[in-house]
C-alpha cells in the first residue's frame, strides 16, 4: 500500500466573482521510502494540494469539491479535525516557500521549536515529553540543519536572523518530529543562490538518514533531476505526465513537458527559445478538457470533451494526453 | 495650440470620471456606506428645508404655549412637546441645522490652516520649520479636546458664535499631524526630487505633487470629523455652554429633558435618537470611503 | 531603551510648559474680572485691589507667568476662587474618585472589547460577528451622555436596580482615607459590604465611560485578529500541529492586542474628557466635575492646574503604552536598538 495516495481531488476557491476551480483531478502516489518530485509553474496548484493535504486549508473560501487523499489507507479528507491534527503531529510534515513569513516574529525560535515538541507526543506511548528531553532534542535538530551555535540561535528572534538560516530552523522544524512524510514546497526558491545548493544538500542528507519519504515540490528541473526518484509533471490543477526521473527527463511526452524542457536554457547550443505560447488559464472559466489545449500544437477535437487520463507511454511512464491513447 | 489645450482638458475630465464612476462602484459594494450616505442626504435636506418642512416653524425660536406643555407623541405633534409647549419633532430639525453649520464651520476653519503647516512641516523635514510646527502641535494635542474646547469656552461668553470659533482654533492640529505623517514620507521620493530639480517653485511642490496625495486621507478624516465635531458640539450645549435657549441644539434638548425622566421621556429620546443617527450616518459614510481609497489586495 | 525614555520624558516636559504658557495665556486675556470671581458681588473695592496685588494681576504677562511657575515649583498651584481651598487640596480630594473611575472604565472596556473583538474576528462573518459590529457602529455613535442618561434611567427607574447618584449611598459610613480608592479602602478597612456598594455605585458610570471604547477596540481587534489569521506563520503553526487554544491565546492574541495597545493611550484622553460629562450626570464627585465647575466659574488657578493635570496624566500613559508596546513587540525592541 502506498504511503500517500490522491486520488481525483478537485478543490476550489469562493471568490466574490465565482469559484476559482484549481484542482482538477489530482492524483499522485508516494511510497515508503520515495522521494517524490512535483514540477509545474507558479498557480499551477501545487501548494494548494500540499495545504489540501495537511487539512490546512482555509476553509470558507476554498472548498473541496470531490476526491480522496488516503494516508496508509485511511481518508483524510473525512478524519475528525482532532484526528487530522495529530496526523500533522506525527506522520505528516512541511516546508514552505517563504522563510521569513513562515515564523512567528513575536516569539523566539526557542519558544516556537519547544511547543512544537510539547504537542508532539513524542515520548514514550505517544506521552508528553519532558523538559529536558524536549530542550536536547531542539538543539539537536538545530544542529542536525548544520546551524552554528544552536543554544544562542533558540534565544533569537526571526528577524534576526538571515534568509538561509531561517530556512535551516523550517527544516529543523518540520524534522525534529521524525515524521514519515516531508512535503517540500519549493523550500530554496527564495533564498540566494548561493544558498540554495547548501540547503537543499542538507536537507537530501537529513532525509536519507531518516529514510522520510519526500515530495520535492519546485519548478526547477535542476532540483528534481538530483534529488527525487519519480517525478509528476503538473498544469493547471492536474497532473500531465508522470513517471521515473531520469526517463521523464531524458523523453517527455506530454507537448507541456516537452515545452518546459525547451524553455529551459542550455548550455549547448541551442540558444534561448520562445517558451510555450499562450497562458495559464483563468480558473473562473477554465477550458473545458484538457486544460492545456488553448496552447498545445497537437490540439484536437477530442481534447475539448473531456479531461484524459493517464496513457502508459513507456515502462512506468504515463502521460495524460489523447496522443497516446491507443 | 488651443486645439491641444482643449484635448487635455476634455482627457483630464474624462479620467476624473472615469475615477469617480470606479469610487462609486467600489462605494456602493457595501449596503451600510449607501445606507450612511442615504441618511445623510436626507438629514441634509431636511435641515436645509427645515422652515419649509417642519410643521411648527415658529416654535423653533422663542415660543411659550403651557396649554400643549409635555404632550406625549401624536398625530399633531409626531414627537411629542416640550416643557414649554414647543413642537419636538420641527426643534429636532432645526437643531440639525445648528449642528450641521457647526461642523462645516469648524471644518472649514480648521482644515486648511492645519493641512498647510503639515504640508509645510512635512517638506522642511529636519529643519526648524519643522520643528516650531510639530512642537505647537503637540502643545494642543497634549490634552483631548473637549477639555480645551470647554476651558475656551467657558471663559468666553458661551453661544454658538464662540463654540464655533473654540472647537476649530484646536482642530487644525490633528490636520497638521495627519499631513505631516503622509507628506514627510512622500518627501523622499523620487518625484518630488523631480519636481525640485526642475526648479518647481515650493509652492508647486507643496500644492500640486504632495497635496494630492495626501487627499484621500483628509477627505475620510473630514467625513469621520464631522460625526465627532457634532458630538462635541451636542456634549458642550449638554453642559450647558453651546448656543443658548431659545436656540434649538440637539445637546440642550437632551439636557433639559433629562430633568423630566422617566415622565416625559420624548423630550430626550427623540434629540438624543437624532443625534445618534447623525453621528452613525458620517461614521458609515466615513467608513465606506476609507475602503474606497484603500488598496485594493488581491 | 533608557535612552529613549528619557527623551521622551524631555519632550514631554517642554510640552507641558507650552500647554502651560497656552492655558496661562487664554486665562489671563480673556474678559472677566478674576478677582470678583473670587470675592463675589458683595467685596468692596479696596478688597477687591487686595486680590489682585495678591493675584498679581496688575503686573504684566511674563511677570504673572514667573510668579506662577516659581509658586508651581513649591508645591503651590494658587487657590480656588470657588472652593476658597489651596488647588492642591482640591485636586488631592477629587483626582482619585475620577481615577477610580477612569481605571475601572479601563478595564471594562479592555476585557469586554477585547473578548469581542477576538471572537469576532476569529469567527466572523457569523451571527456572532454580525451583533458586534452593530454594537460597535452604535457604540462609536451614541455620546457618553446619551449612554449615561439611558443606563441611569433603564437601571435606576425602571428596574430600581442599581444606585444612582454618588460613590456610596448618602447613609453609609465612608472608609478612612488611605488611597483614595472607595473600593479599596473599603477592602483595607474591612468593610467589605461598603466595598460592594462602592463597587456597585461605580458601574454605571464607567460602563457609560467604557461604551465607546468597547466599540472601537473591538473593531480594531477583530480587523487585526482577522489579518493575522491570514498570515503564512499561523497556517504554519496549524501544520505543526499546535492545539488551537495555543494557537489563539499564544500565538495569534499578541500580534492582535498591539493595535489596540496604541491606541489605549489616545483612548484615555477620551476617557478623561468623557469622565466631564458622565460625572455631570451621575454626580460624581470627582476631578472632572471640579474642572467643570472651575470652568464655568471662570476660577483661573484651578483651570490652569486642571489642564495640566489632564496633560501631565496623558503624557505619563502614552509613554507607559510606548514602554508595553516595546514588551510585547520585539520587532520594535530590535528596530530601536538599531539592529
Amino acid at each position: 500500500m502506498a504511503l500517500l495516495e490522491v486520488n481525483d481531488l478537485r478543490v476550489g476557491y469562493r471568490i466574490f466573482e465565482g469559484t476559482l476551480n484549481v484542482l482538477n483531478g489530482v492524483r499522485l502516489s508516494i511510497d515508503e521510502g520515495e522521494r517524490v518530485g512535483l514540477v509545474g509553474e507558479t498557480g499551477c496548484g501545487k501548494t494548494t494540494t500540499v495545504k489540501t493535504i495537511l487539512r490546512v486549508l482555509p476553509v470558507p473560501p476554498a472548498q473541496v469539491q470531490g476526491g480522496e487523499i488516503l494516508y496508509r489507507g485511511e481518508d483524510v479528507l473525512r478524519m475528525s479535525a482532532r484526528a487530522a491534527r495529530d496526523l500533522r503531529r506525527r506522520e505528516v510534515t512541511a516546508i514552505f516557500q517563504d522563510p521569513l513569513q513562515a515564523l512567528n516574529p513575536m516569539f523566539t525560535v526557542g519558544t516556537q521549536l519547544r511547543d512544537i515538541l510539547k504537542e508532539s507526543r513524542a515520548g514514550q506511548d505517544g506521552g508528553r515529553l519532558r523538559r529536558r528531553e524536549i530542550e536536547k532534542r531542539c538543539i539537536a535538530a538545530l544542529q542536525e540543519t548544520g546551524m552554528p551555535d544552536p543554544e544562542r540561535i533558540m534565544t533569537n528572534y526571526p528577524s534576526q536572523l538571515s534568509g538561509g538560516m531561517r530556512q535551516r530552523i523550517c527544516i529543523a522544524e518540520a524534522l525534529s518530529r521524525e515524521a514519515r512524510l516531508l512535503l517540500a514546497d519549493e523550500p530554496t526558491t527564495n533564498l540566494d543562490v548561493t544558498i540554495q545548493d547548501q540547503i537543499l544538500r542538507k536537507l537530501d542528507e537529513l532525509v536519507d538518514e531518516k529514510g522520510t519519504s519526500v515530495l520535492m515540490i519546485t519548478h526547477s528541473m535542476g532540483v528534481v533531476r538530483d534529488l527525487t526518484q519519480r517525478l509528476y509533471i503538473m498544469y493547471a490543477g492536474a497532473m500531465v505526465e508522470t513517471g521515473k526521473t531520469k526517463e521523464l527527463l531524458a523523453q517527455p511526452r506530454h507537448p507541456y513537458t516537452q515545452g518546459l524542457m525547451k524553455s529551459v536554457p542550455r548550455l549547448t547550443g541551442e540558444g534561448i527559445s520562445d517558451g510555450i505560447p499562450g497562458r495559464i488559464p483563468n480558473y473562473l472559466e477554465p477550458p473545458s478538457g484538457c486544460r492545456f489545449h488553448p496552447r498545445c500544437e497537437h490540439v484536437m477535437p477530442v481534447c475539448k470533451e473531456a479531461i484524459p487520463s493517464f496513457y502508459p507511454v513507456d515502462e512506468d511512464h504515463f502521460a495524460a494526453c489523447y496522443l497516446y491513447r491507443s | 495650440m488651443r486645439q491641444e489645450r482643449k484635448a487635455d482638458f476634455l482627457a483630464t475630465l474624462a479620467q476624473r470620471r472615469r475615477t469617480l464612476a470606479k469610487g462609486w462602484y467600489k462605494y456602493s459594494r457595501n449596503p451600510l456606506s449607501v445606507l450612511g450616505l442615504v441618511l445623510l442626504v436626507l438629514i441634509g435636506l431636511a435641515a436645509g428645508l427645515a422652515p419649509h418642512i417642519t410643521p411648527y416653524p415658529a416654535q423653533a425660536g422663542a415660543y411659550t404655549d403651557f396649554k400643549n406643555a409635555g404632550r406625549p407623541p401624536s398625530g399633531e405633534h409626531l414627537f411629542g412637546t416640550d416643557r414649554i409647549g414647543r413642537d419636538v419633532f420641527t426643534r429636532v430639525i432645526f437643531g440639525y441645522r445648528f449642528s450641521l453649520l457647526l461642523g462645516i464651520v469648524v471644518l472649514g476653519l480648521g482644515v486648511a490652516p492645519g493641512v498647510v503647516l503639515g504640508l509645510l512641516a512635512g517638506y522642511h523635514r529636519g529643519t526648524w520649520i519643522e520643528s516650531v510646527i510639530m512642537r505647537v502641535t503637540d502643545v494642543f494635542l497634549a490634552v483631548p479636546p473637549l477639555v480645551l474646547a470647554l476651558a475656551i469656552t467657558a471663559m468666553l461668553t458661551p453661544n454658538l458664535l464662540n463654540e464655533m470659533f473654540a472647537i476649530a482654533l484646536l482642530w487644525w492640529p490633528w490636520y497638521c499631524r495627519l499631513v505631516f505623517a503622509v507628506s514627510s514620507s512622500m518627501r523622499s521620493q523620487f518625484f518630488v526630487r523631480e519636481a525640485e530639480l526642475s526648479g518647481a517653485s515650493e509652492g508647486h511642490i507643496l500644492f500640486k505633487e504632495m497635496l494630492p496625495n495626501c487627499l484621500a486621507p483628509i477627505l475620510t478624516k473630514m467625513t469621520l470629523d464631522m460625526g465627532i465635531v457634532i458630538l462635541l458640539g451636542a456634549s458642550l450645549s449638554f453642559i450647558g455652554l453651546g448656543a443658548q435657549p431659545p436656540t434649538p441644539c440637539l445637546g440642550t434638548m437632551v439636557a433639559d429633558g433629562a430633568k423630566r425622566l422617566p415622565g416625559e421621556w420624548w423630550s430626550t429620546i427623540f434629540p438624543a435618537l437624532a443625534i445618534v443617527i447623525v453621528i452613525l450616518a458620517f461614521n458609515l459614510v466615513g467608513d465606506g470611503l476609507r475602503d474606497v481609497f484603500a488598496v485594493e489586495e488581491v | 531603551m533608557a535612552k529613549y525614555i528619557g527623551l521622551r520624558l524631555v519632550q514631554s516636559v517642554f510640552v507641558l510648559f507650552g500647554l502651560s504658557i497656552l492655558i496661562f495665556f487664554i486665562a489671563r486675556v480673556v474678559p472677566g474680572d478674576p478677582a470678583r470671581a473670587m470675592l463675589g458681588y458683595l467685596a468692596t473695592q479696596d478688597q477687591l485691589q487686595a486680590v489682585r496685588v495678591e493675584m498679581h494681576l496688575d503686573k504684566s504677562f511674563p511677570v504673572q507667568y514667573y510668579y506662577w511657575l516659581r509658586d508651581l515649583f513649591h508645591g503651590n498651584l494658587g487657590r480656588s476662587a470657588y472652593t476658597k481651598r489651596p488647588v492642591v487640596t482640591d485636586l488631592v480630594q477629587y483626582v482619585p474618585a475620577t481615577l477610580e473611575l477612569i481605571l475601572f472604565a479601563t478595564l471594562i472596556s479592555l476585557v469586554i472589547g477585547q473578548a469581542m473583538g477576538i471572537l469576532a474576528g476569529y469567527f466572523r462573518n457569523s451571527w456572532f460577528d454580525g451583533v458586534s459590529r452593530l454594537v460597535s457602529y452604535l457604540g462609536i455613535a451614541t455620546p457618553s451622555f446619551v449612554i449615561a442618561i439611558l443606563l441611569l434611567f433603564f437601571f435606576s427607574q425602571i428596574l430600581h436596580l442599581a444606585p444612582s447618584v454618588g460613590r456610596i449611598p448618602i447613609m453609609t459610613q465612608a472608609p478612612p482615607i488611605r488611597t483614595g480608592f472607595m473600593v479599596i479602602d473599603s477592602l483595607l478597612a474591612g468593610q467589605f459590604s461598603t466595598a460592594l456598594v462602592a463597587l456597585s455605585h461605580l458601574v454605571l458610570p464607567a460602563f457609560s465611560l467604557a461604551m465607546i471604547h468597547i466599540a472601537q477596540e473591538g473593531r480594531i481587534t477583530r480587523s487585526s485578529i482577522v489579518e493575522n489569521l491570514g498570515k503564512d506563520y499561523i497556517t504554519m503553526h496549524r501544520v505543526h500541529g499546535i492545539r488551537t487554544s495555543r494557537l489563539v491565546f499564544k500565538y495569534l492574541l499578541r500580534p492582535s492586542i498591539i493595535p489596540t495597545v496604541t491606541v489605549i493611550g489616545l483612548d484615555f484622553a477620551f476617557l478623561m474628557s468623557n469622565a466631564f460629562l458622565v460625572e455631570l450626570v451621575f454626580m460624581w464627585p470627582g476631578f472632572a466635575r471640579y474642572a467643570l465647575t472651575t470652568m464655568l466659574n471662570k476660577d483661573l488657578n484651578a483651570m490652569v492646574a486642571v489642564v495640566l493635570v489632564i496633560g501631565l496624566t496623558f503624557a505619563v500613559v502614552n509613554l507607559l503604552v510606548d514602554i508595553v508596546i516595546t514588551f510585547l513587540d520585539p520587532t520594535i525592541r530590535i528596530q530601536r536598538r538599531g539592529g
